[in-house]
């Protein structure tokens, strides 16, 4: 079998994997919420990432959606032990192309989001460089992703909740957002400083976390996406929308580089895990010289020595 | 749901046609994924490290000389997934392997395929992005 064969066959099988979850996924919407709380997640998913993207127009900053939505919701509702939503597993966000920060962003096309000309600009010149083979990564130095960009990341996630806090766990870097849900304020502005996860407040609405982040240090979205600066806040409504699935809608708003708030929604897949194996480790990233890179002279990447190799030795294809 | 769905698959299928790491940590711009190389040798290390794994297999050359070629894949949560694990190879494992090399000529490369020749076993890392 030529290698060409053995890709499409490998290809054929993972998207009948993935079509095969999907006609599960849309016969089985069935969420099981706890007694008294009713929170049913969006059954046309493309008639409600309009309406959200909408709600995000009404709204000029994060704080007054955040506060648009805790009115509505009625100031929400302080969940128990026994009346928690069950988002327990280990899951992954669905790969999106490129690991682009709005998963509807198309194969080869440009990010989503509608920016101001300045970062319109950089964004441009980034993929074009990339195109190029110049690019440069902020987290090569082992600097934590950070929140926004924290939702892209693919590897494994672990949520888990209580009453008083939810902890979004990121496996990369041991990276760990936590969601304070007992009715604290966010620290006083002059207290604040930039923070890689930021600072989260949120409240349940039924079965759906509503999360409002602000306090966060400037970064990129993903490679090949655009800056956010120290000014970004989102909100993020958080609910399983099928048994396998948790989604959240995700406003960003950062007037520098945003025209108007983007809005995209995420989505992670709990995996299959019938033999136990998956589990999340300490995530050292420093721990293999091999992994060792830095940013040449032309801003591109390139790795320092290699442990197996000597010096000035090149292979021999 | 659908579109959404068709273009996560699709993404995993251009992931793996193009044989590229996704390289959560660094850029693959040192990379050529415009060539590919693809050598028979033996496996001497594995180093299942965060944030990428290295395989580093001993290939002799024509003329007699060895030389050990590094092969990054994703860190060993992401092989779990695509069920590669340490036990099945083993220092002294005979295998073929194929990546895109380093531009600079050192001897790397990323992992692309790597098939045991006892038993024509393939390991790809890549599959460890499907979501099953």
């Amino acid at each position: 079998m030529t290698r060409s064969v053995r890709a499409a066959a490998i290809i054929a099988a993972l998207i009948g994997s993935v079509a095969v979850s999907a006609c599960s996924n849309a016969s089985d919407r069935t969420t099981v919420l706890a007694p008294g709380v009713e929170s049913p997640p969006p059954q046309d998913v493309g008639a409600h990432k309009k309406e959200m993207a909408a709600l995000g127009l009404k709204y000029k900053t994060a704080v007054e959606l955040f506060q648009g939505l805790r009115d509505q919701a009625k100031g929400g509702q302080r969940l128990s032990w026994s009346t928690l939503p069950d988002w327990s597993g280990t899951y992954t966000r669905t790969l999106a192309p490129g690991f682009a920060f709005d998963p509807d962003q198309p194969p080869d096309g440009l990010p989503t989001a509608k920016l101001t000309p300045e970062y319109r600009a950089k964004m441009i010149k980034r993929v074009e460089d990339a195109k190029k083979g110049i690019e440069w990564d902020p987290i090569s130095t082992c600097a934590p992703p950070g929140h926004p960009r924290w939702l892209t990341e693919p590897f494994l996630r672990e949520f888990i909740v209580t009453p008083d806090q939810t902890w979004l766990i990121n496996e990369m870097v041991n990276d760990i957002r936590r969601i304070y849900t007992d009715g604290r304020d966010h620290v006083p502005a002059a207290d604040r400083y930039p923070l890689y996860d930021g600072d989260s407040i949120g409240f349940w609405d039924g079965h759906k976390l509503v999360i409002h982040t602000n306090q966060l240090r400037a970064g990129i979205y993903q490679r090949s996406q655009p800056d956010y600066t120290d000014q970004v806040e989102t909100v993020e409504i958080w609910q399983k929308a099928d048994d396998k699935t948790l989604a959240a809608d995700v406003w960003v708003y950062d007037p520098p580089a945003l025209v108007e708030p983007w809005y995209v929604r995420q989505t992670y897949q709990r995996l299959s895990d019938p033999e136990k194996n998956l589990r999340i480790r300490y995530w050292d990233c420093a721990e293999n010289q091999n992994n060792s890179v830095f940013q040449t002279n032309t801003g591109s990447t390139q790795f320092k020595d290699f442990t197996f190799t000597k010096d000035g030795q090149k292979g021999k294809p | 749901m659908r579109t959404s769905i068709v273009r996560a698959a699709l993404a995993v299928a251009a992931l793996l046609a193009s044989g590229s790491p996704l390289l959560a940590h660094h850029s693959a711009a040192m990379f050529d994924d415009k060539k590919t190389v693809e050598f028979e040798g033996v496996v001497k290390e594995f180093q299942l490290t965060n944030p990428h794994s290295w395989l580093l297999v001993d290939v002799t050359n024509k003329d007699g000389s060895v030389t050990t070629w590094g092969f990054e894949a994703e860190g060993p949560s992401t092989l779990t997934r695509a069920g590669i694990r340490p036990s099945e190879l083993p220092v002294g494992t005979k295998l073929r392997i194929s990546g895109h090399p380093m531009k600079d000529g050192r001897p790397a490369a990323t992992w692309m395929e790597a098939t045991r020749l006892s038993d024509g076993r393939k390991f790809n890392p890549l599959a460890g992005f499907a979501v099953r």
